[in-house]
C-alpha cells in the first residue's frame, strides 16, 4: 500500500531520495498508454494452474508464492507506485477450463499479462489466442521447447523453466559418461513433455526401447493406467538407471508402483519439474506413506536444477525469498519447497520486466523490454534468461543433484557444477555465468 | 398498398437476361386474410413455389424477409420435404419456438417463401437467390416497405452473400444465422473427410463422399445406404461409448486403440466442436472418468447431424455439378490435428503414440480420386466477392455441431480484407486531396459494417446419472446456449433481429453502445470484441 502523499512535490522528493537505486519508487506514473490492466495506481496480472484435481499437488503453492512476493513489493511502494494484483484461475488441470478461465481473464478480470501460467497441455490450449491478442504470456511454467524456440510462431510468451531438451540433454550427457555400463531405461508421459525429454536424451545418445527400456503412459492419467506391466517388463529387462520425465504426481505413482513389484533401481533420475521433494511427500502420504519412507525412497534420487535448492541455506536468493514467504504467503500451505522458490523467482522477475518496461507501461513496451534486454535480467537461477528477438528460452543451464536423507538436492559431486547447451543438437558445455547479487532489500534493479 | 407484380412485369424480368429459372408455374395474386391484427397472405412465385407475408397493423416499414436452410428433396425416416412456407421467422431447433409473435408485436412485416425449383429442394442455391429477389420485388409491389432486411440461417450463407452482391439495392441489411461461408466447400470437404475416416477405421465399406452423384430417387437410396452404415456405428457408441478396441485397418487390431480415440481423431481433423448439446468437454463421472472422455462423447453427439447432413447436402450438391465431388489426394490429415488439439485431448486420443499410429494409418490409406471439374462446379455454385457495403450482422453459436462457428469467422476475415483495401484506396485520394475535397471525402469513408454476433455456452452444464455416472441426454439437462444449429434463445434472436432492423435503417451498424444493450439481454452473449470461435480446417 502506497501511504506516501505524491500530491505534495516535496513528499515526491523525499521518497525519491529515500529510494536512491531502487527503482521501485513512488513517483507518480505517467498515465497508462490504453493497454487493459494497467492503470496510474495498479498493474493486474492473470495467472492459470492447477489449485485443486490430480495434478495440482506442489504446483498449487506457486501462486501463492508470486502473490507473496508481489504484496512484498506492494508494501515498499509497487512498481513506479503502481500495486500489482495478482488474479488466479484454478484449470484443474483440465484444459477446457482453461480457455473459458484464460476468456475470463481477459475480458472480466481485464488483466494486462498473464504470467507464470503452470502446464504444457492446458497452456497449449491458449497459448495462440493469448499471442493473437498481444497479451504478454511471462514465465510460463512449462518446459516445453515449442512454445519458445521460434519467437515468430508465440511472440509474447517467454518461459519460466529450462526446456526439457535442454535439461534431457544435460542429464542425458552425465549418465552416459556415469553409468556406461548400466542399462539406462526411462518412463515418461506421452505428450510434448515426454516427447521434448525424449529427443534431449536422444540428443545426448541415449536412446530407448519400446517394451525394454522405456515405458510410458498418457498424460494425464498420471501414471495410474497401464503403467505396472511396463515397470516389470523394464525390471525382467535389467533396466538398472531409471530416468522418470514426467510430472510430480506421476513420479511418485511410478516409484511406488516399482516399490509394490519388488523393482530396486540402482538408480533414479527424475526431470526437475517432477522431482519436488514436498509434493513427492504429500502425494505418498495422502496414500499412507509415512514421511520417513517416502524421503528413503527419494534418497539418492538423482535431479537437475536450474535455480539453487530451496534447502541450500547459503545462497542468498533462498535466504532473502524464504523470508519474503515467511512474511507475506498467506495461501494454505506456504511451507518452503520448489515450488515457492520457483514462485518467488518468477515473482521478482516479472517485477523487474515491468520496471525495464519503464513508466509508460503497455504491453508492446513490456514485451521490447524482455526481448532487448531480458538476457540481462537477473534471478535466482544459475544460467541467465535466453530471451532474445528470435528466442524467448528461459534457463539453458542445469545443475545435477542428489537427494540426501533428509529431502535436500545437493550437488552431486560436492560442488555444483552448472552445465549449459541449447534446445537444439549443440553440445553441454559447462557454463561460465556468474549469477548476479540480490540486493539487500530483495527487490531487483533496473539499469 | 402497391399491387402485385403483373405477368406482364414477370416476363419482362425474364427477358431482360435475369438467370432466373423458366418455369412452367406462374405468380398468381396471392390470398390474404386479415385477423388477429395483421394481413396474413399466401401466394406462389414466379416458379410455382410458395410465399407467405405477414404485415401486423402497426408495421413500422421495416419488413424482414427470411432464407430458411437446406431442405432434403427426398424423404427419409424422420424427415418429410416441406410442400410450402414451414418457417415464417427464425426457429429454433433447441426450444421449438420462433419469433413470429415477437416480430409481429414490434410492428415488423414478414416474409417467407420455400425455396424448391420445379418442387425440388436440395442445394439450389443459385435459383434461391433469384426467388428471393422474386419474393422481395412482389412485397414491395404490395407493400410500402421503408426499410427491407434479408436474413436467413445455415444454407442461407451461400444465398445471402451472393444475393446482396447481384442485387446491392434490394436490402438494406444481411443477417446470417448459423450460415455457411462462400464457398460451401470448405464444409463440404471437412464431412467428407470425416466419412473417409469412418472408412479406415470402422467400416471399409463406407463410400462416403465417393456414394455421391447419381441423379433423383436411386442417387438418394444410394445414399441412404451409406448413411445406414454409419448410422449403425452411431448406435452401438451411443451404447458402448466407443469403447471397444479399433477392429480396422489391420495394422491397428489389436493395437489397443479404442475406438472412440479414433472417433475423436475424426472429430479433430474434420474440426467438429468439442462441446455438443449435452456434453461441456470439462466433466467428469465414474463412467467418463476425464475431460478428453467427456469431449469425445460430445463430438459423438454432434457427428450424429453433421454426418446426416453432409450426405444430403453433398449428395445434392453432386446432383448439381457431377460424381466425384470430393479429393483428397494431397490432403495431409497430421496437419489437419493441431498441435492444440494433440496436447489437450491427448488422454482421448489414447496417447502420443496412438496418435502416430492413426495418423501414419491414414497417411498411408489408399485415396479418393475426385473430378476436379465437379469440384470447381461445386465451388462456383455460391460463388461471391464479399465486397458489399451493407450491414451484415452475424449470429452463431460456439458449437454449433452443423455449420462450424468458423464460418462467421471466415466471412469477416474476407470481408475486413476487402474493406481494408477500400479504406486504404481511399485514404490514398485524402492524402493528396485539397481540404475541400477532404470535406467531401469524409462523407464517403469507408465503414466497417460486420458484426459478428456469438452464442457461448456456460462453462460446464453436462449433468450425469448420480447412480452410473452416464451423461443425461435429456431436454432438461440441454446447455442453454451455444450449441446446435439454428438453436437460439429468444432474446438472443431478437437482439440480433432488432440490431438488424437498426442497420437497415441508417445502412450502417448501431453504435457499439446500442449494440451492448442488446448484447446484455442474454448472459451467454459473447461480449469479447476479440473473441474468435475455431478456425475451419479448410478455408478457400
Amino acid at each position: 500500500m502506497n501511504v506516501v502523499n505524491l500530491r505534495n512535490p516535496l513528499s515526491r522528493i523525499a521518497v525519491a531520495a529515500a529510494l536512491v537505486g531502487s527503482l521501485v519508487v513512488s513517483t507518480l506514473p505517467a498515465s497508462a498508454a490504453g493497454d487493459p490492466g494497467v492503470s496510474d495506481s495498479e498493474i493486474v496480472l492473470g495467472m492459470q494452474l492447477p489449485q485443486t484435481g490430480a495434478a495440482s499437488p506442489g504446483y498449487n503453492k506457486v501462486d501463492d508464492a508470486m502473490r507473496a512476493y508481489f504484496d512484498y513489493v506492494n508494501s515498499k511502494g509497487g512498481v513506479y507506485g503502481r500495486s500489482i494484483r495478482l488474479e488466479v484461475k484454478d484449470d484443474q488441470y483440465k484444459a477446457g477450463l482453461t480457455i473459458t478461465s484464460a476468456s475470463s481473464l481477459i475480458n472480466q478480470s481485464k488483466v494486462f499479462a498473464f504470467v507464470g501460467s503452470v502446464g504444457t497441455q492446458t497452456h497449449i490450449s491458449i497459448i495462440k489466442d493469448i499471442n493473437r491478442r498481444g497479451i504478454p504470456d511471462l514465465f510460463v511454467n512449462s518446459g516445453y521447447s515449442g512454445f519458445y524456440t521460434d519467437a515468430k510462431k508465440y511472440p509474447t510468451s517467454f518461459a519460466g523453466l529450462g526446456t526439457y531438451v535442454v535439461e534431457s540433454k544435460i542429464l542425458g550427457k552425465y549418465l552416459k559418461e556415469t553409468y556406461p555400463d548400466k542399462k539406462i531405461g526411462i518412463i515418461y508421459q506421452s505428450d510434448d513433455f515426454g516427447r521434448n525429454a525424449m529427443q534431449g536424451f536422444a540428443t545426448s545418445g541415449l536412446t530407448f526401447e519400446t517394451g525394454k527400456t522405456s515405458a510410458s503412459f498418457i498424460a494425464g492419467t498420471q501414471g495410474s493406467l497401464g503403467l505396472t506391466n511396463q515397470i516389470v517388463q523394464m525390471k525382467a529387462n535389467g533396466v538398472d538407471v531409471v530416468i522418470i520425465a514426467a510430472v510430480a504426481s506421476a513420479t511418485a505413482v511410478a516409484m511406488a508402483t516399482a516399490a509394490a513389484a519388488a523393482y530396486k533401481p540402482s538408480k533414479w533420475v527424475v526431470i526437475s519439474v517432477g522431482s519436488d521433494a514436498t509434493t513427492f511427500q504429500t502425494i505418498l502420504g495422502a496414500k499412507g506413506v509415512p514421511a520417513a519412507n517416502s524421503a528413503a525412497m527419494l534418497a539418492g534420487t538423482i535431479s537437475a536444477s536450474h535455480a539453487p535448492a530451496p534447502g541450500d541455506a547459503t545462497d542468498e536468493y533462498v535466504a532473502a525469498f524464504k523470508k519474503i514467504n515467511t512474511d507475506f504467503n498467506k495461501g494454505p500451505d506456504p511451507r518452503w519447497d520448489n515450488n515457492t522458490l520457483q514462485g518467488m523467482n518468477i515473482a521478482y522477475q516479472t517485477v523487474e520486466a515491468l520496471l525495464g518496461a519503464g513508466k509508460n507501461l503497455t504491453r508492446k513496451s513490456l514485451i521490447a523490454y524482455l526481448e532487448n534486454s531480458g538476457s540481462k535480467m537477473s534471478s535466482a537461477a544459475f544460467s541467465p534468461l535466453n530471451y532474445s528477438k528470435t528466442n524467448h528460452e528461459a534457463y539453458n543451464g542445469f545443475w545435477i543433484g542428489q537427494y540426501d536423507a533428509t529431502t535436500l538436492l545437493a550437488p552431486i559431486t560436492g560442488t555444483r557444477v552448472v552445465y549449459t547447451t541449447d534446445s537444439g543438437t549443440g553440445p553441454v558445455t559447462v557454463s561460465n555465468y556468474k549469477r548476479p547479487a540480490i540486493a539487500a532489500d530483495a527487490l531487483p534493479k533496473v539499469a | 398498398m402497391k399491387k402485385l407484380i403483373s405477368s406482364v412485369g414477370v416476363a419482362a424480368l425474364i427477358l431482360s437476361g435475369s438467370s432466373f429459372v423458366a418455369t412452367s408455374a406462374h405468380a398468381a395474386d396471392p390470398v390474404c386474410v386479415t385477423a388477429n391484427g395483421a394481413e396474413t397472405c399466401n401466394g406462389t412465385l414466379d416458379n410455382g413455389a410458395a410465399y407467405k407475408t405477414v404485415v401486423p397493423t402497426n408495421f413500422n416499414g421495416t419488413f424482414f424477409f427470411w432464407q430458411h436452410g437446406f431442405r432434403s428433396s427426398y424423404p427419409y425416416p424422420g424427415y418429410t420435404p416441406p410442400k410450402g412456407v414451414e418457417e415464417l421467422t427464425p426457429y429454433s431447433n433447441n426450444t421449438g419456438k420462433d419469433v413470429t409473435k415477437d416480430m409481429l408485436t414490434t410492428g415488423y412485416g414478414l416474409a417467407a417463401y420455400d425455396c424448391s425449383s420445379t418442387g425440388l429442394h436440395g442445394w439450389n442455391t443459385a435459383d434461391c437467390v433469384e426467388m428471393l429477389k422474386n419474393l422481395i420485388t412482389v412485397t414491395k409491389a404490395k407493400y410500402k416497405v421503408a426499410h427491407t432486411v434479408v436474413y436467413g440461417s445455415s444454407m442461407a450463407g451461400s444465398i445471402l452473400t451472393p444475393f446482396i452482391e447481384k442485387y446491392p439495392t434490394l436490402a438494406d441489411s444481411v443477417g446470417i444465422m448459423a450460415g455457411v461461408t462462400p464457398p460451401l466447400t470448405n464444409e463440404l470437404r471437412a464431412g467428407c473427410d470425416m466419412f473417409y475416416i469412418f472408412s479406415v477405421f470402422f467400416d471399409p465399406t463406407i463410400k462416403g463422399c465417393a456414394v455421391m452423384g447419381t441423379k433423383g430417387i436411386p442417387g438418394h437410396y444410394a445414399v441412404l445406404g451409406d448413411f445406414a452404415k454409419v448410422g449403425a456405428l452411431l448406435t452401438a457408441w451411443s451404447k458402448n461409448l466407443g469403447a471397444p478396441e479399433l477392429e480396422y485397418p489391420a495394422a491397428l487390431k489389436g493395437s489397443g486403440i479404442p475406438q472412440r480415440s479414433a472417433l475423436l481423431l475424426a472429430g479433430l481433423i474434420a474440426g467438429l466442436p468439442t462441446k455438443s448439446a449435452h456434453m461441456d468437454g470439462i466433466s467428469t463421472s465414474a463412467l467418463i472418468p476425464e475431460q478428453s472422455i467427456n469431449a469425445t462423447v460430445a463430438i459423438l453427439e454432434n457427428t450424429q447431424e453433421l454426418l446426416g447432413t453432409a450426405y444430403f447436402a453433398g449428395q445434392s450438391i453432386s446432383e448439381l455439378v457431377g460424381p466425384g465431388i470430393y479429393d483428397n489426394t494431397k490432403t495431409d490429415y497430421s496437419a489437419l490435428l493441431s498441435d492444440a488439439d494433440a496436447g489437450r485431448f491427448n488422454l482421448g486420443l489414447s496417447g502420443d503414440n496412438a496418435i502416430a499410429a492413426m495418423l501414419g494409418v491414414l497417411a498411408a490409406s489408399p485415396r479418393v480420386t475426385g473430378d476436379p471439374g465437379a469440384i470447381a462446379k461445386a465451388a462456383a455454385l455460391d460463388k461471391s466477392s464479399f465486397n458489399t457495403t451493407k450491414p451484415v450482422v452475424l449470429l452463431s453459436n460456439e458449437a454449433d455441431r452443423l455449420v462450424l462457428a468458423g464460418n462467421s469467422q471466415l466471412l469477416v476475415n474476407k470481408m475486413q480484407a476487402n474493406f481494408d483495401t477500400r479504406l486504404a484506396a481511399w485514404q490514398a485520394k485524402y492524402d493528396v486531396a485539397d481540404l475541400s475535397h477532404q470535406l467531401a471525402l469524409n462523407k464517403v469513408k469507408p465503414v466497417w459494417n460486420v458484426l459478428a454476433m456469438y452464442a457461448l455456452t456456460p462453462e460446464t452444464y453436462t449433468k450425469f446419472d448420480a447412480t452410473t455416472g452416464a451423461p443425461l441426454l435429456t431436454k432438461d439437462s440441454l446447455s442453454p446456449s451455444g450449441v446446435g444449429h439454428q438453436s437460439f434463445t429468444q432474446n438472443q434472436t431478437m437482439s440480433w433481429v432488432k440490431i438488424l432492423a437498426q442497420s437497415a435503417k441508417t445502412g450502417k451498424l448501431p453504435s457499439q453502445k446500442y449494440i451492448d444493450v442488446y448484447l446484455s439481454r442474454d448472459k451467454n452473449f459473447n461480449t469479447d470484441p476479440d473473441f474468435q470461435p475455431n478456425e475451419l480446417k479448410y478455408q478457400s
